[in-house]
């Protein structure tokens, strides 16, 4: 993939300026937060109230859903897509492999709010963010959770 | 004298295999196994090390992000479309 004319600082402002309840998890929270991984795609839980808002802030960077609000809202999930790939969890809860509950309120009560550029991106607790890795727990969740402990390691 | 082997990147069909096995969910028991299998000392000190050196580096959370894009951009150069 090249990088496209996608301005992520843009993207970030206006998802900050929509007021949409949001935060930012998968790989791109983990760089946030000072693990250096790669990834492809975005990923955020939405508040399933806000999917209208959202997607209005995301059309301007031409990404458009591929699902319709009421689908979104009933499957918990839909993707934003044109070069960039958007996945957006809009469940009010997801169950880790363990069968915890994770409730969206209480990650979002919960947040840290990170300074990007001219925008404020917010993002799980690492404890948080560690749950929404148990939600897939593919092999390399794993290899996320566990740089996600040696981060917080280096937390004050 | 010996010629370095040059790289040759996966096939499509490679990939794909890559692919599966990364995205499958693995099961409770898996996991909890995975989750006992602390890294070693070492290995947790290389981790951080690699971490103040990423903070260090790139001290904003946006400056952060820049990186992950180029770096990305870079890598996927090497793969067949």
């Amino acid at each position: 993939m090249q990088g496209s004319a996608f301005d992520e600082g843009e993207f970030f402002l206006a998802i900050d300026r929509c007021g949409a309840r949001v935060v930012m998890i998968g790989r791109r929270a983990l760089i946030a937060l000072g693990v250096p991984v790669l990834t492809a795609d975005y990923d955020f839980w939405l508040h399933r109230d806000d999917i209208e808002v959202f997607n209005r802030a995301a059309e301007p960077f031409d990404l458009f859903p591929n699902r319709n609000p009421e689908e979104a809202r009933a499957s918990g999930r839909y993707v934003l897509e044109n070069d960039e790939h958007v996945d957006v969890l809009v469940a009010r809860q997801r169950s880790t492999v363990h069968g915890e509950t994770v409730q969206f309120e209480d990650v979002w009560n919960r947040r840290l709010t990170m300074r990007c550029g001219a925008a404020d991106v917010s993002v799980p607790t690492i404890d948080d963010l560690i749950r929404t890795k148990l939600f897939a727990a593919r092999p390399k969740d794993l290899e996320d959770i566990q740089l996600l402990e040696s981060l917080r390691r280096e937390e004050p | 004298m010996t010629h370095a082997k040059r790289f040759v990147p996966p096939s499509t069909t490679q990939l794909a295999t890559i692919a599966a096995l990364a995205e499958r969910q693995l099961t409770a028991a898996e996991v909890e196994q995975g989750l006992r299998d602390r890294l070693t000392d070492d290995q947790i000190e290389e981790n951080r090390e690699l971490i103040r050196w990423f903070r260090r580096r790139y001290p904003t959370a946006s400056q952060r992000l820049a990186y992950a894009r180029r770096a990305y951009a870079r890598w996927s150069k090497s793969f067949p479309r």
